[in-house]
């Protein structure tokens, strides 16, 4: 599995299918924390924007391999193994961004604290001393990648092959994704908004879009490993 | 290994493309997978090699297997020798051992001198080369090839020739397809023939050998009966003249 991973990582970094979603990450967050006025609330947005991202990095890495380079893999490895690595690489490398973000809000956004803070040091020492906060963010981050990662592995191939329907069906999913009620990710964000009565407390994503983020997952994954070892030849197009 | 009552179907409402196969694959064996185009051949090598997973039935008991898909497009963002790499530790090679192996061959097909070329500017043969290369660097117990010589230089279609003699030497399972008849012809245990509903029948042996073809064949009989034989020699398909010739005629 970790020659699967590394794999599949180099082909992640090779491609560039890296590049566009790290700029449109770096532009969505950047206009999140020119608009926010608490650290709390900057990162429910760096979270929420998490969901695109990730499908889309998804979305690259199942259209990278060619058909008869996936072929030889899977005789070598199985393609249950070859498919979910595949499907991790782009949750990790959205994890990644997720660490990276968090760590940028932290230095950048309003301070958590009562008195104005200024200079970075403040800012960190602020950020320590509400850790709650910090480690709710990273918890509805979680949700979000989860949430990203299933709309990538359900709108794209094996699932679906056709270039156009894909795009346009994984661009509908994050919208429902972001907007519905029912998503784990929208209910994640719409719990967390709805305790920030004050600046200085930690907004949790609540135990219920966790375990159904987490279920999602499963489901979408399950469902595309199966499509990848039943089928064997899906259409290979660029993102 | 063995396969049981093995069908394969692109969907629920697909025809079948490959059915009811069921087959040994004993170790050490040489099997030729003929049919025409369309009939299945590629389908049933790849659900062989656990490329795919079969629509109906089982596949028990596969070694650690090679595959060589009967195109290799390349279009990876590696080099040959980084892809080599990446494929030797996928089959569980380590290190050193990776390398040295990736080097073994690459020299063995007479790849060496491209493989740091990009995959994607590879020629369609070094290509294949690579794809071979990727399926014979685990010495695997399940070697499959899929028109793998398509392509090759003459010297690695040698070279591809005598690796797949020593995989069976080494008590390996080799299957492959090719539409030259006489490739490694002879040296065959097994025929997979493929009819027209997707079924296959399995023949042991090499094919025979067809009669060579030519503008005239003369084919002697000797018989003291000669009004019978000639009877029936005429009643033959394709026999054109018939000449009789009585030596020692014996007069009542």
């Amino acid at each position: 599995m970790t020659a699967l991973l590394r794999y599949q990582t180099a082909i992640l970094l090779r491609s560039h299918r890296w590049i566009f979603p790290l700029i449109a990450y770096g532009l969505l967050i950047a206009v999140g924390a020119a608009g926010s006025t608490s650290l709390a609330e900057t990162l429910d947005w760096t979270g929420a924007m998490l969901v695109p991202v990730v499908a889309f990095l998804t979305r690259g890495m199942l259209t990278a391999e060619p058909d008869a380079a996936r072929a030889c893999v899977c005789a070598a490895a199985g393609p249950v193994r070859a498919q979910l690595a595949t499907l991790i690489v782009p949750l990790g490398a959205g994890a990644v961004l997720a660490v990276a973000a968090t760590v940028f809000d932290v230095l950048t956004a309003e301070a958590a604290a009562k008195a104005p803070v200024s200079g970075l040091p403040g800012k960190v020492t602020a950020a320590a001393d509400h850790p709650g906060i910090v480690l709710a963010g990273l918890l509805i981050a979680l949700v979000c990648l989860l949430v990203g990662s299933a709309v990538g592995a359900l709108c794209n191939p094996p699932l679906l092959r056709h270039p156009a329907a894909a795009m346009l069906s994984t661009l509908a999913a994050i919208i429902l994704a972001l907007a519905a009620g029912v998503s784990p990710a929208s209910a994640a964000i719409s719990h967390s908004t709805a305790q920030s009565a004050s600046p200085l407390a930690a907004n949790w994503p609540g135990a219920g879009p966790l375990i159904g983020a987490a279920c999602l997952v499963v489901v979408t994954w399950a469902v595309s490993v199966i499509a990848g070892s039943r089928r064997d030849t899906w259409s290979v197009s660029s993102s | 290994m063995r396969l049981d009552a093995v069908g394969k179907r692109y969907g629920i409402r697909q025809p079948w493309v490959v059915r009811g196969v069921t087959a040994e694959l004993p170790a050490g064996r040489l099997i030729r997978v003929s049919g025409r185009n369309g009939s299945g051949k590629s389908t049933l090598l790849r659900v062989v090699a656990g490329v795919s997973l079969p629509s109906a039935g089982k596949v028990t008991g596969r070694p650690h297997t090679g595959y060589v898909p009967e195109r290799f497009p390349g279009g990876l963002p590696f080099s040959g020798r980084e892809y080599l790499l990446h494929l030797a530790r996928v089959h569980g090679l380590r290190g050193d051992e990776a390398r040295r192996r990736v080097g073994q061959w690459l020299e063995r097909l007479g790849a060496a001198g491209y493989a740091d070329q990009s995959l994607r500017t590879m020629s369609k043969g070094m290509c294949q080369k690579m794809a071979i290369a990727q399926a014979l660097l685990p010495s695997p117990g399940l070697l499959i090839l899929d028109e793998a010589w398509t392509g090759l230089d003459q010297a690695a279609r040698a070279e591809l020739d005598a690796a797949v003699g020593e995989r069976v030497a080494a008590g390996g399972t080799v299957l492959f397809v090719d539409h030259d008849q006489a490739r490694l012809a002879g040296r065959e245990d097994e025929r997979w023939n493929f009819d027209t509903a997707g079924g296959v029948t399995v023949l042991a042996g090499p094919a025979p050998q067809a009669a060579p073809q030519a503008e005239r064949v003369t084919i002697r009989l000797e018989t003291t009966s000669a009004a019978d034989v000639i009877g029936r020699v005429r009643a033959i398909d394709g026999v054109r003249v018939i000449s009789v010739d009585v030596e020692g005629r014996q007069d009542s």
